[in-house]
């Protein structure tokens, strides 16, 4: 291999994340528990740091580093910018939640930042072999974080569970990963996709190794059989480390599919094509359905991300440039959503008490009118109705399955949103039409104000405006 | 053997038995790892997992007292369905992984290499070129077990009795002896 | 700065205005709250009187750009753009103007209100919905100009939304406007069908391909395209514009704030259907059908809601009758092509109606709003300056000559009378005997209201002095325009190359050409319109109303007991209203509750919502008990899955 300054310069990303958590981390053990609003700002500033590093070297073209390690192409450029944001919101909202849990500690944010490292070195790996270390690194850290607040019962329930599930997914990756690379010979996604192209594989072997693969994918992403582990971490974990779960990782799984499937599978599209739609389909039969019983509004959005998974997987399975633009758009779309709710939730808790029932939520209108609001936008995001930008990104999965004359399973996606709708509905009634329980004001620190302003905004902003996003989406797969 | 090994660590009822049953399942994987010519890696093998991990593993078994009896309740009520879906399982594995697709008729055996042949220096020349991305990776992966599990362990209890060294050295006399001035008794004799 | 920042800046200053306002209104103090929209709009007018400059004396080029795409549908271009042309520039100057005029008379009207702040920010956002209407370059933007017109207008019209009068008036408006927008979007969508496009330009070049293609809507009937696109556009201009039938919301608007009927009831909203026909332009004279359509509706409401206006009395609604004759002349002039003079009267008209409106509201003001006007009388003599400017809006309004209205109005009379399209011959019989009646009604409210008997209270008549200066100022710089646009403006307007390109006429219909022939210089045309018989009608009207008003009042009494049947034809307006409450009312509410009974409860609520609901939620919890919480029961369904998989595809 050859060594030059190219390499440097397209790894410059993720090196530079790498020096930031871990000088981040090491600055935070200097630091006395009241200095800690320095580690958040640090940690701030590492993100804005990554973010102009990675604009400033954008590329064009998709290019190789590492033997064929490491990709770095337009998309890979778009979805690690829009993680950067999206870990900044994250930061920003588990701030206040921390402290008020009296956990705030250091780890939190050089775990969070070393996250992100894992989730970028999945969006850029090229091979079998960087893809699934990005994956590990990424679930040890959430695993830790799960269980970050270290007295509470259900969070170490919660971290167990994931992580001897996580663990017998990946066990199921790997052995995925080493029947494929016993048919190919092969490592790295183009070099797979060519040998399959040359034919001379075996097709057994290769479906074997298929459905270990998508297995572990489905396992990352939350997707209905493989979707266990969900809502009990989601309500398990603090909500600030819940936020992060159901945001950023989700955007990383997309990218993980795009590689593995599109990029090293084209060839076997018509078999993961079909395994696709019984998860996508069970996936939004599920979630939306056993979301309705849900009393927990923690488990009720687990519920909700797992139907929002299928969207994202209904993109996909079009299969073409138009479907994959409008799942990155879901996939995008749904993390900032998502990040928005689970946001305003850690906003109505206060010390000593999480709002996680349903009934935490009631007459929040009259407690703080302006973030009501907020959580109604989020909430119509979620649930699709127009204007607000979870519209398009449903009508943009819609209109790409429809393109491939998949009608019945748009209609089907169709039926479960309006069956979904009902439970985002019905935490709006409560909002609005039901009586407050406590009349506390809430507090928050003006930074989170601003984010969740920002962030509820976006949701109306996006919505009246979704072509500037959805070009950028479409302009990657051009 | 190995198979054997397994089995027992998964069936034996005192945990100490199992683990170094663990042991034996170790050595043995080693053993075919010697058989595939990878010397290194047998010698990490041996040197790693028995030597140091199952070592420390056997000593958090003994100081910690598990109670096998209530982690069996379940078992026997599962065992037909595990037992069903497993020898499905293992059924499909060998349909797909025998030998008649991964036979040496599908897949060259390996070449003998000659005696001066160096299996770590191999691997080291791979592992700092071609593999140096995910090697780095892994380092940090590695990076990250340690902050994890400080972070999830490590705590300072209050009403637990240590020395803090620093503290002792920078006391002072006015810190500890404190000089009351106190009248006189009067003498009642 | 360039073009496209300076109509940005117009369209987005009363945006700005209005959501700050909005926003904060239960914040920011009264004071404040005027001060920042009435800076953004008239930083707004300012601009377009500018732009109004540059297109009508300096020969600006016409602008034509896309802002923003919204996005793109199966080709369909969504987007957000300008088309400013001399048109744009005419509308821009009219409507940001007399937006300002109201926003400062607003001031002293609503100064002991409570919503006042709110009330700032919907007439701002109201200034910038029509000005997103008029500058709009295609369909789509116009129809959301025009719906947000609709929607600020049923704020308004219930802003007092404890008066139950104002909810039932703000409900009929929205309801009869929807009848009318149904058929503005059904027309907006048979354009995207049969042109593939919004864009303005594009579908007028388009047009003439289409003049021969018909399509059949039911039955063997087959209908031209472009005659049904018209009188379906067309239908929506009827709800905006209220023309006959769905006129009837207007007069019941004027429940809302004085302020609210000038800008909107009278000088720019109701305009909208105006324009956008004029904007249409190259579709409607395509189609000679929907030309006679328009005509003759327009020369019914011009005569017919004249004469209703003559036995009202209340001082606003009588105005509000003058409002949909007035716009009936504007529809008869479209209908005659005379697109020109159709706008001409659309300004001239917006500037004397607002200042009509202002006025009354000023004498309301004084009666301590009471709007009766068999209680008013002789205030003259206390409030001098809204006299006179009253008497100049009365005057224009009636089209005496010199004044403003007497411009427009006498050259849509002409162009009816030198039409040959069918129907222009009823057409032109209406508008003149239209004529006398807008006389005779404004006069009977000139007089009853300032001279004659003081028929006040004591108590009224000792607190009854002249509005402060915010009131009066805006009545002043109304009246200035009320006297002499109609002078400096007839020649660039009718009559000068202006409208090339914008407004398209075909030479067969090009009445104005007859004027133009006749047309010798303004004094010249004054002198004409002396000797032509809508100046003695007006005379006449003027000279009934003097008469059976103030020379003999008990006279009036006669007519009515003499004419008694048509004093209640007259009174009940043709029975519209109650045509519309019982019939379509009623009938839809019957419909209503059948479908609710028979529809709702049982078969949508009882079985499909709340029978699926059940089931779903039996479901549910069903499924929910599947998540055990044990991970042995999860790592075993992993790998049952794993399984069903393998065995599917391997």
């Amino acid at each position: 291999m050859s060594f030059d300054h190219t390499m440097l310069y397209l790894t410059a990303p993720e090196i530079t994340l790498a020096l930031l958590a871990s000088a981040v981390l090491l600055l935070d053990s200097f630091l006395k528990p009241s200095q800690r609003v320095l580690t958040y700002i640090a940690t701030l500033l590492s993100l804005l740091i990554v973010f102009m590093v990675t604009f400033a070297t954008h590329v064009d073209s998709s290019l190789m580093a590492f033997d064929g390690q490491y990709i770095r192409d337009p998309m890979s450029d778009v979805l690690k910018l829009s993680l950067f944001v999206l870990m900044a919101f994250v930061f920003v909202y588990a701030k206040d939640d921390l402290r008020r849990r009296g956990s705030e500690r250091g780890e939190f944010y050089a775990l969070g930042l070393f996250a992100l490292l894992g989730m970028m070195i999945m969006i850029s790996a090229a091979s079998f072999l960087s893809l699934y270390l990005g994956l590990e690194l990424l679930a040890l850290c959430l695993y830790a974080l799960v269980a970050f607040q270290r007295n509470s019962a259900s969070g170490s329930e919660a971290a167990m569970k994931y992580f001897v599930l996580g663990a017998l997914a990946s066990g199921l990756l790997l052995y995925g990963i080493s029947m494929v690379y016993g048919a190919t010979g092969q490592l790295g996604f183009a070099a797979i996709a060519e040998r399959l192209q040359q034919g001379q594989v075996d097709a057994v072997v290769m479906s074997f190794g298929l459905v270990f693969v998508v297995l572990g994918l489905a396992f990352k992403l939350g997707a209905v059989p493989f979707h266990m582990w969900v809502p009990d971490v989601y309500q398990g974990a603090p909500t600030s480390v819940t936020a992060l779960i159901g945001s950023a990782p989700k955007v990383a799984a997309f990218a993980m599919a795009m590689r593995i499937l599109v990029d090293a599978l084209p060839s076997m599209q018509e078999q993961w094509q079909l395994m696709l739609i019984i998860l996508a389909v069970l996936s939004l039969a599920v979630g939306n359905i056993v979301a309705i019983a849900q009393t927990n509004i923690k488990r009720m959005l687990a519920y909700s991300t797992i139907s929002h998974v299928g969207f994202i997987l209904l993109g996909l399975i079009a299969g073409t440039t138009v479907g994959y633009a409008s799942a990155m758009f879901y996939a995008l779309v749904y993390a900032l959503t998502a990040l928005g709710g689970f946001g305003l939730l850690m906003f109505i808790s206060r010390q000593g008490f999480d709002a996680e029932n349903l009934h935490d939520l009631k007459g929040l209108n009259e407690r703080s009118p302006w973030y009501a609001l907020m959580m109604m936008l989020v909430l119509f995001s979620m649930a699709g109705v127009p204007p607000t930008v979870g519209f398009f990104a449903k009508l943009a999965v819609l209109d790409a399955i429809i393109r491939v004359d998949l009608l019945w399973l748009a209609i089907t996606a169709v039926i479960f949103s309006v069956i979904g709708a009902f439970y985002y509905l019905r935490v709006i009634k409560m909002m609005y039409f039901d009586k407050a329980e406590c009349s506390e004001p809430l507090q928050a620190s003006t930074d989170t104000r601003f984010a969740l302003s920002l962030n509820g905004l976006a949701m109306i902003g996006l919505g009246i405006m979704p072509s500037a996003l959805m070009s950028v989406c479409a302009s990657v797969f051009a | 053997m190995l198979l054997f090994a397994a089995t027992m660590v998964v069936t034996r009822r005192n945990p100490v038995q199992s683990a170094l049953f663990l042991v034996l399942t170790f050595f043995c994987t080693s053993a075919i790892w010697l058989l595939l010519e990878a010397e290194f890696l047998a010698i990490t093998l041996v040197l790693v997992y028995v030597g140091a991990v199952m070592v420390l593993f056997l000593f958090v078994i003994m100081m910690l007292d598990v109670d096998v009896a209530a982690m069996r309740a379940g078992f026997v009520r599962y065992l037909p369905i595990g037992l069903l879906v497993a020898i499905a399982m293992v059924v499909q594995l060998v349909m797909v992984v025998g030998p008649q697709r991964f036979g040496l008729d599908k897949v060259a055996a390996p070449i003998r290499h000659a005696a001066d042949y160096s299996n770590t220096e191999e691997l080291g020349q791979l592992l700092y070129t071609v593999y140096m991305y995910p090697f780095e990776i892994a380092a940090f992966i590695l990076l990250i077990a340690i902050v994890a599990a400080i972070s999830l362990t490590l705590r300072r209890r209050k009403g637990v009795r240590h020395q803090d060294i620093s503290k002792q050295v920078r006391v002072k006399r006015d810190d500890r002896v404190r000089l009351v001035s106190m009248q006189a008794e009067e003498r009642d004799d | 700065m360039d073009m496209k920042s300076i109509y940005l800046t117009i369209v987005l200053l009363p945006l700005l205005g209005a959501l700050i306002a909005g926003l904060t209104c239960r914040v920011i103090p009264r004071a404040l709250a005027h001060w920042i929209t009435i800076s953004s709009v008239a930083l707004s007018c300012g601009l377009s009187l500018y732009v109004g400059k540059l297109f009508l004396l300096d020969h600006q080029e016409v602008f034509n750009q896309t802002i923003y795409t919204w996005m793109v549908v199966d080709g369909l271009h969504l987007q957000v753009g300008f088309l400013v042309d001399t048109l744009t520039a005419v509308m821009i100057s009219v409507v940001t103007f007399v937006s300002l005029m109201v926003h400062i008379y607003t001031i002293g009207y609503m100064s002991h209100d409570e919503g006042y702040q709110r009330f700032f920010s919907y007439i701002a956002l109201f200034t910038f919905a029509m000005l997103m209407l008029v500058m709009s370059n295609n369909f789509l933007q116009l129809f959301f100009g025009w719906e947000a017109v609709g929607l600020v207008s049923y704020l308004l019209i219930g802003f007092y939304v404890k008066r139950e009068s104002a909810i039932f008036a703000n409900m009929k408006a929205f309801i009869v406007n929807r009848v009318g927008d149904f058929g503005f979007i059904l027309g907006i969508a048979a354009v995207a069908m049969y042109f593939g496009s919004l864009d303005y330009v594009e579908v007028f070049n388009k047009a003439p391909q289409l003049s021969d293609t018909s399509l059949s809507i039911m039955g063997d009937g087959s209908w031209s395209v472009l005659t049904v696109i018209c009188i379906l556009l067309f239908v929506g201009a009827m709800g905006k514009s209220a023309q006959v039938p769905l006129h009837v919301w207007l007069p019941d608007s004027m429940e809302g704030p004085t302020p609210i009927s000038a800008l909107i009831h009278a000088a720019t909203m109701v305009t909208a259907g105006i324009f956008m026909v004029a904007r249409m332009s190259p579709l409607y004279e395509l189609s000679p059908t929907a030309l006679s359509f328009v005509l003759i509706i327009g020369a019914t409401t011009a005569f017919f809601m004249g004469l209703i206006g003559i036995v009202q009395n209340d001082i606003k609604r009588v105005i509000a009758y003058s409002t949909l004759s007035q716009l009936g002349y504007m529809v008869v002039a479209l209908g005659v092509s005379a697109y020109a003079a159709g706008i001409f009267h659309l300004m001239t008209h917006a500037f004397f109606k607002a200042l009509l409106f202002l006025a009354a509201g000023s004498v309301i003001i004084g009666m301590h709003h009471d709007q009766d006007i068999r209680n008013m009388g002789n205030i003259r003599k206390y409030m001098p300056i809204t006299y006179v400017t009253f008497l100049i809006g009365t005057l224009a309004l009636i089209g005496f000559p010199g004044f403003a209205g007497f411009f427009s109005k006498d050259a849509i009379i002409s162009a009816v009378h030198a039409s040959s399209l069918a129907g222009s011959g009823y057409a032109y019989w209406m508008v003149l005997a239209g004529v006398f009646v807008t006389a005779l009604y404004s006069f009977r409210l000139f007089f009853i209201v300032f001279h004659g008997k003081e028929r006040m209270d004591d108590h009224t008549r000792e607190h009854l002095k002249e509005s402060p200066w915010v009131v009066t100022l805006p009545l002043i710089l109304l009246a200035i325009p009320s006297i002499f646009i109609g002078a400096l403006a007839i020649e660039p307007l009718l009559f000068g190359p202006l409208f090339e390109g914008v407004i398209k006429v075909l030479p067969q219909h090009d009445v104005l050409e007859t004027l133009r022939e006749e047309f010798h210089g303004i004094g010249a045309f004054v002198l004409h319109g002396m000797m032509e018989p809508p100046f003695w009608l007006a005379m006449g009207g003027l000279f009934t109303a003097w008469f059976v008003y103030m020379k003999k009042p008990q006279m009036s009494e006669d007519i009515k007991q003499r004419l008694l049947p048509l004093y209640n034809i007259l009174d009940n307006k043709y029975g519209f209203d109650d045509f519309n409450q019982k019939l379509f009312a009623g009938g839809s509410r019957a419909l209503g509750s059948l479908l609710w009974k028979g529809g709702d409860v049982v078969l949508i609520d009882g079985l499909a919502v709340n029978g699926s609901a059940k089931s779903i939620g039996w479901f549910s919890s069903i499924l929910r008990h599947i998540q055990t919480g044990y991970l042995y029961h999860y790592a075993m369904v992993m790998i049952v899955a794993l399984l069903a998989l393998l065995f599917w595809f391997v």
